[in-house]
């Protein structure tokens, strides 16, 4: 155990003792550990165990750059998976275990696949386990690999809280840069708001020198959350910026402890600016991931801020001036520090669970901690999620940020600023929107990166175990873009998504080919920046309310009549009625429609509005068929189309004057077709004249099917006239139902006699009660969608999107005419022309009669022939029809109009049954049911 | 074919508010409201936008350039009248009320909104839905009108917003 816990020093509270467990043994730590720290103070070394190698790993980072340490913690019956210990907070009672091994993170028994590693490279998997059935290895690989394990356990009231919220400025990093910035901004009188991601304020202020501008650190840290809070400026620590959206939107998770969901805030800020520091970069070497080779920074961070001496005997390796203050401050806390020229040869880190030295070509140097530091790496991440540029640092050796996205900035060491007057310069000219005066930069590095070729096991990525060797073969079996090498090796995937890795990967790349760093790339920086619950993004849209449905305002009475719900369309509408099977029910329902009638809910049919001057026009040109001669007060049947002339809606049309129409189009396609109208409203037509208003939801619609269905509705004793001569089918006339407004269409979807009537929607459970109670008068009842689907599938009546795809065109359906006659132009004509529209070998609508005695035939069953089957059309609708007592079914198929009578083959999943080609309309193709 | 009704609960009571963290919310039921569009009609029926307070009735809300919606009007001839297109949706938009110091903060978890940043329109999208939201005698009391097929939904989205200010608070 080399760690210790200093006397003094660091932001935790020394006088509350917490007690905790690791891997099943016992520590303590205090309030403002996080658990890798704790376990550092008590000399725990070995804190995880590698993905592929399960080589065991120390920390190497202090914060959210670890890699390696990750643990299963549970606390109070709750249990989270896949913890990073650098960043979870310490709390009494925690026990905590490492994940990927067993049974701990210093003995785990899977340690020995260390010794197949020649045979386990990237990509090992590619190219094993193919023969006799990769399937055979699977379960098995699948049991092995991954992190964490989930225990299934629902953690109460684990919801994410959710709220919108907006500024002027929002500064993303509490240190030195951050705070000067957001100091300046409150104090120019700006809205702004301060995001940090630990629990204090101070950033890596804290590891760097003794003094900020002649003020203590601390000191000087508490004046300026203090004058900004003075100011009216909020400040947000533990929230994490992990990512940035569209204009200017940034998403903040704020930690509410172990747990706890975080609190998602979805920040609107005018400007951003990224003060998100810099982070060590690891040095390629040999062996470099032996437990007690870290961070420079980190190991900074260890001590200054939970007062831990992460070594006694400690060799740092550093080709950068910017870890001096650390050194100092290293030796000041007791350790013997030596400093070693990285350049001095070949290094190789040695020892196993336990660092013994570093042998840096001949020279063997004893130490217990090795620290090292290859450069500063700007974290960049939030300025190329917002589509900012990164520019080439040659004097700094890395990628900074160069062309700014809009209404962002980067300061301090997020911006290659990593002189603290400087920073601060910036920031506060950031803070008014100005750019800050060039001066000088006391940084120097001396450019140190993998060198391809040498020997030893090289890690590139902790995580993922991926080596340089790894790099190499990818590069010789020619992946060789950096997107290409991440997916290859998994490079940069793990769960710190590169932010260790990536600039030692790619220039182990440019290496490889010869080229410059800035030729080679770097992979595309995505949200979130660190890892987040998915809860986050769920809040309390979860259950019903992760995709409401919309919901019938009869939906009481539909219960209480026992109806079966179920979403069709986007709505939630009785699918049958009663306690029966449900096949029964439907069946039941379908003979009750045909022998007196069904009554039914149709309120989600569209009622869309079309007025103005040029309405006759605009619906002219909208549909297909011809709309411009049709008389108020009547209704016409039409599509409407795409551009390429495909069938987008069916429905019917009525005129209610002279200047204003009524669209029914589908029930689930009223949003699409309102939006279509729209579109086609502002664009080619004068939309002064014309005017789309979507009222379906004012109205119920109760549709009554059936030969009584003239009946039921006279029983309402409505001031219409209903009989046949005076009240033909597709027309409408306007009536009122208990002083409301009514409107009664003459339109059906059965073959039978149907009154669709339509009233406000605070008035239709009146009208529901009276038209149920009238039709019992004639053992009629209500009847649901499943219903009303066989039924108008025997009388061969499609629904868009079921029995027409997405190149279906009307002359499919048997609608040629207006294609070859209509006049005006519309929606979708030159579509209706191309070569394919005319293509004779086009898919058309066809019914289909099964043997006689044989099942319903399969929705979905491809129409084929030849000895090596050819899918020549689908069954698009199947049922078994009451009425018919046989199965009737739908399809498309090709040249179907002219093959009538025709037997076809149908396969389904490896089923072969026969059927013959029909009309579609299976029941009174005369039509005499229909004005009965 | 399948029975899902468990799934999905039964319509609430909305007559009895919504209360807590000093809020209530109740359904309200507006005489009438129309849409009404012509070229000009902002410039004869200039409709509130955000944030504008809207006191007593009637009034009217600006949804787009060409757009108002008349609440607690007078009753107008529906269709085209050679100046405007009318239309009664009196029962297509269902109405919220949300009173309380903590009403915006509220709002605020289903859309973007700051009294501080305006809108011409009162249109947008809250917790998913389209509406439309304006403070309404003060800045503590907001309305809320949805499309009436998604009140429950938006009911029970402020329910659970409502319980998750208290735990959090």
């Amino acid at each position: 155990m080399t760690g210790r816990r200093t006397e003094s020093g660091g932001l935790i509270d020394r006088g509350t003792t917490l007690r905790f467990r690791f891997d099943g043994r016992a520590y303590t730590g205090h309030p403002g550990d996080t658990l890798a720290s704790a376990l550092l103070a008590n000399g725990v070394r070995v804190l995880g165990r590698s993905f592929k190698y399960h080589r065991p790993r120390g920390v190497w980072g202090a914060w959210f750059d670890d890699p390696n340490a990750i643990f299963d913690v549970a606390l109070e019956g709750n249990e989270i998976p896949n913890c990073p210990a650098t960043t979870t907070p310490l709390v009494e009672g925690m026990e905590a275990r490492v994940v990927n091994a067993w049974p701990s993170a210093r003995r785990d028994v899977k340690g020995g696949l260390d010794l197949l590693h020649r045979w386990l490279g990237a990509g090992f998997y590619y190219k094993t386990f193919i023969w006799p059935d990769w399937h055979l290895f699977e379960p098995s690989i699948r049991r092995m690999a991954g992190l964490g394990a989930l225990d299934g356990k629902e953690i109460p009231d684990y919801v994410a809280d959710q709220i919108h919220d907006a500024c002027d400025l929002l500064v993303v990093g509490g240190g030195a840069a951050g705070l000067a910035a957001a100091r300046a901004a409150a104090e120019a009188g700006q809205d702004v708001v301060l995001v940090e991601d630990h629990p204090e304020l101070g950033g890596g202020l804290y590891r760097s020198g003794e003094s900020v501008e002649g003020k203590a650190r601390a000191e000087w840290v508490t004046e300026q959350g203090a004058t900004i809070a003075k100011n009216g400026g909020r400040i947000l620590t533990g929230t994490t910026a992990f990512g940035v959206y569209d204009h200017g939107l940034v998403g903040l998770a704020t930690e509410r402890g172990f747990a706890r969901a975080p609190r998602l805030t979805r920040m609107r800020a005018r400007r951003v600016v990224m003060a998100t520091g810099a982070l060590d970069r690891p040095m390629t070497f040999a062996d470099n991931d032996r437990p007690g080779v870290m961070s420079l920074q980190a190991a900074a961070e260890y001590l200054t801020r939970y007062g831990v001496l992460v070594g006694r005997r400690i060799a740092v390796l550093s080709n950068n001036s910017a870890g001096e203050a650390a050194i100092e401050a290293l030796r000041a806390a007791g350790a013997e520090v030596t400093e070693a020229d990285p350049g001095a040869g070949p290094i190789r880190a040695l020892g196993g669970k336990r660092l013994s030295g570093v042998r840096m070509g001949e020279k063997r140097l004893e130490c217990d901690t090795l620290l090292v530091s290859s450069g500063l790496t700007p974290v960049v991440h939030l300025w190329r999620h917002a589509g900012g540029k990164l520019d080439w640092s040659d004097e700094k050796s890395a990628f900074v940020p160069g062309a700014a996205p809009q209404g962002m900035m980067a300061i301090g060491a997020a911006n290659g600023t990593f002189d603290l007057e400087p920073a601060l310069a910036e920031a506060r000219a950031a803070a008014l929107g100005k750019p800050a005066a060039p001066t000088g930069n006391s940084y120097s590095i001396r450019p140190l990166w993998p060198e391809p070729g040498t020997k030893g096991r090289q890690w590139i990525d902790f995580q993922h175990d991926v080596t340089l060797k790894d790099v190499e073969l990818a590069a010789r079996e020619n992946y060789i873009s950096v997107e290409h090498l991440k997916r290859y090796t998994t490079l940069g995937m793990a769960g710190d998504q590169g932010k260790t890795s990536n600039m030692a990967g790619l220039a182990a790349m440019a290496a490889i080919q010869g080229k410059p760093i800035p030729e080679v790339g770097t992979t595309t920086f995505r949200p979130p920046f660190v890892p987040v619950p998915l809860e986050l993004y769920h809040g309390a849209r979860r259950g019903q309310l992760l995709n409401p449905l919309k919901r019938l305002v009869l939906e009481p009475q539909h219960r209480q009549a026992g109806a079966a719900l179920g979403e069709y369309g986007g709505w939630l509408r009785p699918g049958w009625y009663g306690p029966k099977p449900a096949d029964q029910a439907v069946r039941d329902e379908v003979l009750m429609a045909r022998k007196t009638a069904g009554i039914f809910d149709g309120s989600p049919l569209g009622k869309i509005e079309v007025m103005g001057p040029d309405a006759e026009a605009f619906v002219n040109f909208i549909y297909y068929n011809t709309i411009a001669t049709l008389q108020p007060g009547h209704i016409r049947y039409g599509f409407m189309l795409t551009e390429s002339g495909a069938i987008y809606d069916d429905g019917v049309i009525a005129r209610l004057g002279p200047e204003r129409f009524v669209i029914s189009c589908s029930s689930a396609h009223v949003d699409g077709v309102e939006a279509m109208l729209e579109s086609w409203r502002q664009d080619g037509n004068d939309p002064d004249r014309l005017f789309v208003h979507d009222a379906t939801q004012h109205w119920a619609t109760v549709t009554v099917t059936g030969p009584k269905a003239r009946e039921i509705v006279g029983a309402l004793g409505l001031p219409l006239d209903l009989t046949r001569a005076a009240f033909p089918h597709m027309t409408l006339r306007e009536s009122d139902f208990a002083g409301s407004p009514l409107r009664v269409a003459r339109v059906s979807f059965t073959g039978d006699v149907s009154f669709e009537l339509s009233l406000r929607a605070t008035k239709a459970a009146d009208l529901w009660t009276a038209l149920i109670d009238a039709g019992a008068q004639h053992d009629a009842g209500p009847i649901g969608i499943e219903a009303l689907s066989v039924l108008r599938a025997e009388k061969g009546f499609i629904v868009v999107g079921k029995d027409t795809d997405g190149e279906t065109m009307p002359q499919d359906l048997g609608f040629g005419i207006p294609r070859l006659k209509k006049k005006s132009a519309f929606v979708g004509d030159r579509g209706l022309h191309t070569e394919a529209a005319n293509d004779p070998n086009r898919r058309q609508l066809v019914g289909l009669t099964a043997p006689e005695g044989s099942p319903t035939l399969p929705t979905g069953a491809h129409l084929v022939t030849g000895d090596r089957p050819r899918s020549e059309g689908i069954i698009t609708s199947s049922y078994f029809s009451p009425t018919l007592d046989r199965p009737i079914a739908l399809a498309l198929l090709e040249r179907g109009a002219a093959r009538q009578g025709e037997t076809v083959t149908v396969w389904h999943m490896g089923q072969v049954r026969t059927a013959t080609v029909a009309p579609p309309c299976a029941l009174d193709p005369e039509g005499g049911r229909l004005d009965a | 074919m399948r029975d899902d009704s468990r799934k999905w609960d039964a319509p609430p009571d909305d007559s009895q508010p919504l209360t807590g963290m000093g809020m209530t919310v109740a359904r309200v039921w507006p005489t009438r409201q129309l849409l009404i569009s012509a070229p000009d009609v902002l410039a004869r029926m200039p409709g509130a936008g955000w944030p504008d307070v809207v006191t007593g009735a009637p009034y009217t809300l600006c949804l787009r350039r060409d757009r108002v919606l008349e609440v607690d009007g007078p009753a107008r001839e529906e269709g085209w009248d050679g100046v405007q297109a009318v239309t009664d949706v009196s029962d297509a938009y269902a109405v919220f009320r949300i009173e309380g110091p903590q009403a915006l903060a509220l709002c605020r978890r289903g859309t973007e909104v700051s009294l501080a940043r305006p809108s011409r329109s009162v249109a947008r999208q809250m917790f998913g839905l389209s509406a439309f939201l304006y403070p309404w005698e003060n800045e503590e009391r907001f309305c809320l009108h949805v499309p009436r097929a998604h009140a429950q939904a938006l009911w029970q989205m402020l329910a659970a917003h409502m319980g998750q200010m208290q735990r959090s608070a």
